[in-house]
């Protein structure tokens, strides 16, 4: 067995962490493509190692703006499949799985860690494509890339879609007037994780100590209350 | 306070108040000198000041904003920036900016978006250079989140210390509450030297350099949206935000009141204020009430809004609505 990886040089133990990838994928292969893959057991299908490509996130607000924290409250994943320290592109593996399958009466051997709790939305071809798993599926099947995510949710969010192109659902940065300067909109996703949307509770930032400065000031970390009026 | 003393006791006339002297007069007449000493005194501190380099002649027979000459306005707005780079450390760049023609702003918050993560408040002291006593001192910022019980609209049970693990909490819901910048705003009517006023483009903004601190805004406001240096501002340099204007963010006077401005150093520029530049859910929604597109009156227009003591009829451009 040839690996891609060893023409640059890769530790023995990276190229162990990559041959139980394999067997793993081979594992999950097997069990998805049962009777085709009998014949063609000692063949492993060879994974190329793929950068993960960089978040398809515009950037948030105006570059002036540093003293402010704007990040998203979400971190976007991407289209992209990390494991064992190995980055694949969906299609390295779909690319092998012909059948596209809507149900499954037992539980995948695969993205084990997507548990779908969007509703009544339960199937992931709902979103997903069925034979290019880099775009999502719209309505007729077509597809809608990853950069056009905002399109996804709009299928079945009409009025939220609505609002967030008034700029009222989600968050707009940058120029309220659009004739000195760029504004930007958050997508969906950098605020509700697809699989399970619902907005999460986040961690309060500290607050005004009691009492405040104006009543007497024991808020004062220094020590010295009590000297103003 | 560091405004020109308009009635200094002459020494002339505490000499006629103690003129025929005999012991009744005499009692009467120290008294009244003693008050008017102490008066005096009041009066003069300012020169005090003035000895001790903390104020220049120019602040005592500085004008009002509004009859300041653009020139006038020019230099003392160097000489504030002078003045901080001596005694914060950095140097900042003052800017007047006027209200734009057919603006007025608006701004509403969705309360059911809201969760109360205080990151509105926080952005606030980062963008306004309020003073702190430690990093994350929220006293002087602008926004006071309230965390409310739901099924009321009801301020008395609120309270803006809350701190649990996770916001929101069931059974809760959050309300930050600023400057309304009110049509009818009680603050500026009150003010006995008109050193606060509403401009063109509806915002409340304060002369500090004119304010006497004498607080009556403080009183007449119902959204508790005003500040009052009660010592000089304590703020470290690296926190200091050097996009400054002269009627909002320039680091305050000690003495003085201070108020949200819809960051007008942003928003008379053409952004968003730094509270809704940082909001993670997207509550916010700012804009001029004049132009049909803007957000603000898709908000206006589509969702019902209402107004947080509306009965006190000071016509807030601030609203606030519920959505699903
Ligand atoms: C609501 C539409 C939707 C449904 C339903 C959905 N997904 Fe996704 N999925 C997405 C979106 C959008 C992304 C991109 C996420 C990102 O960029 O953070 C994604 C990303 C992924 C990823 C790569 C990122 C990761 O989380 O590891 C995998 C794997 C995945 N989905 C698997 C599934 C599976 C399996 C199902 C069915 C159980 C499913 N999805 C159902 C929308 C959906
Ligand atoms: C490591 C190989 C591998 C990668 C990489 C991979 N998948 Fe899969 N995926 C599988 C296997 C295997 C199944 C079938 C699982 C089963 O039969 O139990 C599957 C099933 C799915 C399904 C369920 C629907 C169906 O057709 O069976 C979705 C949706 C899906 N993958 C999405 C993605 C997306 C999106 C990505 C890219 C982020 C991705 N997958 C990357 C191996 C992979
Ligand atoms: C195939 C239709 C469909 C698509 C596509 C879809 N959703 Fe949903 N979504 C639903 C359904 C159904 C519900 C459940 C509504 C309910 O329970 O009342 C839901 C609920 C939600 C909720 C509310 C969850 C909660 O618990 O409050 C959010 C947020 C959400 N979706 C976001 C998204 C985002 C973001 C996307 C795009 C990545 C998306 N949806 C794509 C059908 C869809
Ligand atoms: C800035 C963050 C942000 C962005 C961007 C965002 N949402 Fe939301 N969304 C929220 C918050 C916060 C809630 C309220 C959640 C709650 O009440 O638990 C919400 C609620 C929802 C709900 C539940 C129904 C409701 O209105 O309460 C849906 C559906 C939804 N969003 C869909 C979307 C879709 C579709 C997009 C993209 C077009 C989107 N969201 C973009 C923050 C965001």
């Amino acid at each position: 067995m040839r690996m891609r990886s060893t023409k640059h040089g890769v530790p023995p133990s990276l190229s162990r962490a990559c041959l139980s990838v394999l067997s793993l994928v081979a594992c999950g292969m097997w069990l998805a493509l049962a009777q085709e893959d009998t014949a063609a057991k000692p063949q492993l299908p060879q994974l190329p190692k793929v950068a993960r490509p960089p978040a398809a996130q515009p950037q948030v607000g105006l570059a002036t703006d540093a003293h402010l924290n704007k990040t998203p409250p979400r971190e976007t994943k991407g289209l992209d499949l990390v494991k064992l320290g190995w980055t694949y592109n969906c299609m390295e593996c779909h690319k092998l799985l012909k059948q596209p399958r809507w149900h499954y009466d037992r539980p995948m051997v695969e993205h084990q860690d997507v548990k779908l709790q969007h509703g009544n939305n339960r199937f992931c071809l709902n979103c997903h494509h069925p034979t290019n798993r880099n775009a999502f599926v719209d309505y007729d099947g077509s597809e809608i890339q990853e950069a056009d995510v905002v399109l996804l949710c709009a299928k079945c969010h009409g009025t939220t879609y609505r609002d967030w192109q008034a700029g009222v659902h989600g968050r707009q940065n940058g120029y309220w007037n659009k004739e000195m300067g760029e504004s930007t909109k958050l997508r969906c996703i950098q605020c509700h994780d697809p699989h399970h949307p619902a907005f999460q509770p986040m961690k309060p930032l500290p607050p005004l100590r009691y009492p405040p400065r104006a009543a007497g000031g024991s808020a004062r970390s220094s020590g010295e209350s009590g000297t103003h009026p | 306070m560091s405004d020109a003393p308009k009635n200094i006791v002459s020494p002339q006339t505490i000499e006629q108040v103690y003129k025929p002297m005999n012991r009744r007069t005499f009692l009467k007449g120290t008294a009244g000198a003693m008050v008017g000493m102490a008066g005096l005194v009041a009066a003069l501190k300012p020169l005090l000041a003035l000895e001790k380099g903390e104020i220049s002649l120019d602040d005592l027979l500085q004008k009002h904003y509004r009859q300041l000459s653009p020139e006038d306005l020019q230099r003392i707005m160097t000489m504030l920036e002078k003045r901080c780079e001596k005694q914060y450390g950095v140097r900042p760049t003052i800017q007047d900016l006027k209200p734009m023609d057919g603006v007025q702003f608006g701004y509403a918050l969705n309360l059911t978006r809201c969760v109360g993560c205080r990151k509105c408040a926080h952005a606030c002291l980062a963008e306004n250079n309020q003073s702190r006593d430690y990093d994350d001192d929220l006293s002087m910022s602008y926004i006071r989140v309230l965390e409310m019980n739901k099924g009321a609209i009801n301020l008395e049970t609120s309270t803006a210390y809350y701190d649990p693990e996770l916001v929101p909490q069931k059974d809760k819901y959050y309300m930050p509450v600023q400057c309304h910048q009110c049509k009818d705003s009680p603050c500026t009517k009150v003010c006995p030297v008109q050193a606060t006023w509403q401009e063109k483009d509806g915002i409340v903004v304060v002369d500090y350099n004119w304010c006497i601190g004498c607080r009556y805004c403080m009183a007449a406001c119902p959204y508790d949206a005003r500040r009052f240096n009660y010592q000089k501002p304590t703020i470290k340099p690296e926190a200091i935000n050097r996009n400054q204007d002269y009627l909002s963010n320039r680091i305050r006077p000690k003495g003085v009141v201070e108020k949200c401005t819809f960051c007008l150093q942003r928003t008379r520029a053409g952004k968003y204020p730094a509270c809704l530049e940082v909001c993670p859910t997207g509550a916010r929604v700012f804009g001029n009430v004049l132009d049909p597109n803007s957000e603000i009156n898709y908000i206006l227009n589509n969702k019902r809004v209402y107004i947080l003591k509306e009965d006190v009829g000071t016509l807030p451009r601030f609203y606030y609505y519920f959505d699903v």
